[in-house]
């Protein structure tokens, strides 16, 4: 589990209270808008500032949305002198105006994607020298991103479409994370888990079938990691099981060589 | 003069492989790299001199700037246009990148570029990060891009790799502004003494980590540079 000091007691929005879509034209990202910034639950003076940040690497550009007693969205959230558009995320801020300090924050928010496309593993295609893929730890909340080597010929095509890719990289890529979020991150719940991929990677895991043990929870006293371990095993079983034609059409073609 | 072109994977390869054979022998063949399937037209129309001297970083950056300008092409496609044309120019001005292959510095990085998903890699290419630095400071009151473009074009910078590889540090100018305050010398056109030394009190290192403490707690975005350096502890005294 986490562990963090909060010696100056700024506050975490959460990030369900928060909800940013990205507007294009011609398929080109050229501004933003807010839709949801919910911090009524949250100890702030009336003229604390709220600025909304949109960042990516170098490009940092911030919005100012006015004070918390009196939000008013920008005359423009224009994104279009910004490079890398499509990969933005964005922080918001609060801040006393008398001395500056952070009174409450949200980072790493990336924008909304329709709920039924949402991936619970997004792939990226990066260059990533002689690498062939990797896992990276950069959503909201360190959520997961499937990065791909991009120097690869057709390589989006493969990702998609091979049952190669699938059976040979899928299984490894889900033994990982699964493994990332019980023994690193900590689950703290089956039902509830306070951080958001979580919940999302629990419930494709209910889709699959899959019977959880008692808990999760590496700090729990009933925590068995053998237990976790034969469990994280039974999932990618049950996933390969999903893909079983894959398997039998990848042996088949190796059973047709001569 | 000659039209911008993107380095390819192959041309990147060849050119990898120039560099390795000029660590050994400076009188490694250079090879053509201008036609595909090493390298492709620059999707943008530009023409840069391929002799062109550049004594500082300064000179390298405020070339491209002004011409890129000249032909009307934005920061924001430069930069879209990927890491391949950087190695490009790195290849076309390789020579000035070496000192005339007299000073070949070890990490292929520095004349290949990686992608800017990889920052840290990204910033120590020699011909990426001044562009990006300049054009993004330029209009400062102060000529804060100085401070990572002070030296030689073939030289590595400590600055660079230490502050322009930290993505927060880089994209607030008040931060660099107090940064270049602290530990540049007008005078002289150079970094203070000492400014990236370890072992002495309120280095940049320092200054680096003790940042890293206080924007957990200020919104460093909006304070001026003063207020910063106002809120250094007494290690710093030396160099305010």
């Amino acid at each position: 589990m986490k562990r963090t000091f909060n010696y100056t007691g700024r506050q975490k929005i959460k990030r369900e209270k928060i909800s940013i879509n990205l507007i294009r034209q011609n398929d080109k990202v050229v501004s933003f808008v807010v839709n949801k910034l919910d911090i009524d639950d949250l100890s702030l003076p009336d003229d604390a500032k709220v600025y909304v940040e949109a960042y990516y690497r170098t490009e940092l550009k911030r919005f100012d949305f006015w004070t918390v007693n009196n939000r008013s969205v920008p005359m423009s959230c224009d994104l279009t002198d910004l490079a890398y558009p499509d990969n933005l995320k964005f922080r918001v801020v609060v801040v006393n105006p008398s001395d500056s300090k952070i009174l409450a924050h949200a980072d790493k928010i990336t924008p909304e994607v329709p709920t039924d496309r949402k991936p619970i593993l997004p792939v990226e295609f990066r260059d990533m020298g002689n690498e062939i893929w990797r896992v990276e730890y950069e959503g909201n909340e360190d959520a997961p991103i499937l990065c791909i080597n991009n120097r690869i010929p057709n390589i989006q095509n493969i990702a998609k479409q091979d049952p190669q890719f699938l059976i040979y990289v899928y299984p490894v890529v889900i033994r990982e994370i699964l493994t990332r979020m019980v023994f690193v991150d900590g689950v703290d719940s089956l039902t509830g888990p306070s951080i958001e991929w979580h919940g999302d990677w629990l419930r494709f895991i209910i889709k699959l079938g899959v019977e959880f043990p008692e808990t999760l929870n590496k700090n729990d006293e009933y925590f068995d990691k053998e237990e976790a371990l034969e469990w994280i095993n039974r999932v990618v079983e049950a996933f390969c099981n999903t893909h079983r034609n894959k398997f039998y059409e990848y042996v088949k073609k190796l059973e047709e060589v001569p | 003069m000659i039209q911008l072109r993107i380095m390819l994977p192959e041309g990147e390869e060849e050119f990898r492989k120039y560099i390795h054979a000029l660590r050994q022998n400076s009188r490694a063949p250079y090879p053509n790299l201008n036609a595909e399937p090493y390298s492709k037209e620059c999707s943008f129309h530009v023409e840069v001199g391929e002799t062109e001297v550049f004594r500082l970083k300064e000179d390298l950056a405020k070339y491209l700037d002004d011409t890129f300008k000249k032909y009307s092409v934005t920061r924001e496609d430069v930069i879209s246009a990927g890491k391949g044309l950087w190695t490009w120019l790195a290849y076309i001005w390789v020579d000035q990148l070496t000192n005339n292959k007299q000073n070949i510095l070890k990490r292929d990085e520095h004349y290949i570029c990686t992608d800017p998903s990889n920052y840290r890699r990204y910033y120590i290419h020699l011909v990426a990060p001044p562009y990006i630095i300049y054009s993004r400071y330029k209009e400062c009151q102060q000529p804060i891009w100085k401070l990572f473009l002070y030296n030689p074009p073939w030289e590595i910078n400590d600055f660079t790799e230490r502050v322009a590889a930290n993505q927060f540090l880089i994209s607030h100018p008040n931060v660099i502004e107090a940064i270049y305050h602290l530990y540049f010398d007008e005078n002289s056109n150079r970094p203070k003494t000492n400014a990236t030394s370890r072992n002495v009190r309120g280095n940049v290192r320092r200054f680096i980590k003790v940042f890293q403490h206080l924007e957990l707690t200020y919104d460093m975005y909006s304070l001026e540079s003063q207020q910063i350096i106002d809120l250094l502890p007494d290690e710093f005294n030396a160099w305010k």
